[in-house]
């Protein structure tokens, strides 16, 4: 007989996913039948976040494993590791968001399809089936079209939208496409099966599978040539929405790559580190060179967020033997030491507004704020101990433990490339004439307490570092 | 009987029509029909892959009503979208739709 589909265990496996889903229920129905109450719409949506992180904190604890739903789910201590940052990832932006939200008159909605975002995430970094990743990166997907076109008071928030919809919606259907061939080739959508057929020597139909899988990925991850949408999507959104799309789907973008990667195709993988090792240079320098243009700090982010996935990606060309575990320490470090410096960096212009001028004498007005701000700068250009430093010292590490010495010469040479360009707002933060009186602090405490929380992370980042690691060694993949 | 290569290669051109007129088309509108257009041609792939392959016993067909299901969503989502750019600027056309500098 054959064993249930559905167990108690299924349900436990799922209750970070049940609670995160349960309050967005409550957060959309208190906003249509209580009252409209901004604060307590944000309340529960930061409650929910929290709710998620949480419970995936007790499940990892309890080290709680296992693979449900005909193997197609799997709940490990890699999966749990990426939940419990998702969920905090959105517990921080619900608190950026909340301030900006009220003015909207939409904080349910808003607060929703953030929590929509985590829980498409969540669900993403457990998928070992190709089409339940491709639900659940649909689920994080769609809802951050809504975020990026949700400012109505902007016409450039919905012209955003529009530009990162139907770039987006493509290139979903192309890698639907590529998920699709994969399971024509293999006869089977898991990814232990898959793994079979994905040898070093590739048939055309699953080359040609796994290129066009491969571009979709590409494309949610704004690595070059598929970063054309970054910019114009997060000028146009909603900073807060930026700073977290920038973010969270990301990490479990890259979460899933890895899994995919090594549960799926090990010996493809390991045949193909140059053509990570490829788009990871194209991002690095094609990201920090568009930045150095840019006057608007929100469009200058968005190119210096193409720059650091390719420096993720970089630690990609270093999927091969002994390098292997090196190389997925390194995308959970980077990933957590680029969440706390950018989400900063992001939650700052948030506060003080997006046109470079805007950051003038900032020091002088708030210097709590443009401090918190030039150490995020400093993080993302690497200056030791913060956090960014860490994140490349380890992407370096797996990369030179590879072999793979032109990688590490391109994340060292654009590392010292993106120095005039974070710097150059350091330099107008302390050393130009203020404007005016800086940004109003009505109704702005939890985003400074988010902007703070950030700051402390990123200096005192080395003392999570060594925790994270060996969680990392511990949960291995 | 039908061969299984037949109903790939419809697949493959409907999808390469799809993408080419996605990416030449400049009313959004026209543009997410040719999205629709290779969505359905990767749904055709994925039925025949379903009932030709051994062992997938009819999994593939569900899949595709799945696929069917994040379709739609992502047509309301996106329609909407579409609607508010219509209503901020009266046109539709992703030329005119430049405010932000490149």
């Amino acid at each position: 007989m054959e064993a249930p589909l559905i167990t108690a265990d299924t349900l436990v496996a799922l209750i970070p996913e049940i609670l995160a889903l349960a309050f967005i229920a409550v957060v959309l129905l208190t906003e249509v039948f209580g009252s409209r109450s901004p604060n307590l719409s944000s309340g529960l949506a930061a409650l929910g976040a929290l709710a998620l992180a949480g419970s995936a904190t007790v499940l990892l604890a309890a080290g709680f494993e296992g693979s449900f739903f005909g193997d197609g789910y799997v709940v490990d201590g890699f999966a749990l590791l990426f939940k419990i940052l998702v969920g905090l990832v959105a517990f921080f932006s619900v608190l950026a968001a909340a301030r900006w939200s009220a003015r909207t008159g939409d904080t349910g909605e808003y607060m929703s399809l953030i929590l929509a975002v985590a829980l498409g995430a969540s669900l993403l970094v457990s998928g070992r089936d190709l089409f339940v990743i491709f639900v659940s990166l649909e689920l994080a997907t769609i809802p951050s079209y809504a975020m990026v076109a949700f400012d109505r008071r902007r016409r450039e928030s919905s012209e955003g939208g529009m530009k990162y919809l139907l770039t987006g919606v493509v290139a979903s259907s192309v890698l639907l496409y590529g998920l699709v061939l994969i399971y024509g080739v293999t006869g089977s959508a898991n990814l232990s099966e898959v793994a079979a057929a994905f040898t070093a020597d590739l048939s055309p139909a699953a080359l040609l599978g796994l290129v066009l899988f491969l571009s979709g990925v590409a494309f949610k991850l704004s690595v070059v040539p598929f970063h054309f949408w970054t910019p114009d999507a997060y000028q146009g959104a909603p900073t807060n929405a930026a700073a977290f799309l920038s973010v969270a789907p990301k990490m479990a973008t890259f979460a899933l790559l890895l899994r995919v990667l090594i549960e799926g195709m090990p010996e493809t993988a390991q045949a193909y580190t140059w053509l990570f090792a490829l788009l990871a240079i194209l991002s690095m320098f094609a990201g920090n060179l568009f930045a150095l243009r840019q006057t608007n700090l929100k469009r200058m982010l968005a190119y210096s967020s193409v720059a650091h996935s390719g420096y993720i990606l970089a630690a990609f060309a270093a999927l091969t033997g002994p390098a292997l575990e090196t190389a997925v320490q390194a995308v959970i470090v980077y990933a957590v030491a680029y969440a706390v410096m950018n989400l900063g960096a992001f939650f700052v212009v948030e506060l003080v507004g997006e046109e470079g001028k805007s950051f003038n004498g900032l020091f002088r007005t708030q210097p709590a704020l443009a401090v918190s701000m030039a150490v995020f700068m400093a993080a993302l250009v690497g200056i030791p101990p913060l956090s960014g430093f860490w994140g490349k010292a380890w992407v370096i590490f797996a990369t030179a433990q590879a072999g793979a010495w032109v990688v590490v010469g391109a994340v060292i040479i654009n590392s010292v490339l993106s120095v005039p360009y974070y710097f150059g707002v350091i330099r107008s933060m302390f050393f130009e004439e203020p404007a005016g009186v800086g940004p109003v602090k009505d109704g702005s405490g939890a985003l400074r307490f988010s902007i703070y929380a950030m700051a402390v992370f990123t200096v005192l980042f080395a003392f999570i570092l060594g925790p994270l690691v060996l969680l990392a060694q511990a949960i291995g993949l | 009987m039908i061969p299984l290569e037949a109903y790939l290669v419809v697949g493959a051109l409907l999808f390469a029509i799809g993408t080419y007129g996605a990416l030449v088309r400049r009313n959004a509108v026209v543009v997410f029909m040719c999205v629709e257009l290779m969505l359905n041609s990767v749904n055709l792939t994925l039925v025949s892959f379903a009932d030709y392959l051994p062992g997938a016993m009819g999994a593939g067909a569900g899949y595709a009503i799945l696929i069917i299901a994040v379709a739609a969503a992502e047509v309301a989502v996106g329609l909407a979208i579409v609607l508010a750019v219509f209503r901020a600027r009266r046109t539709v056309n992703v030329d005119e739709i430049n405010l932000m500098k490149r």
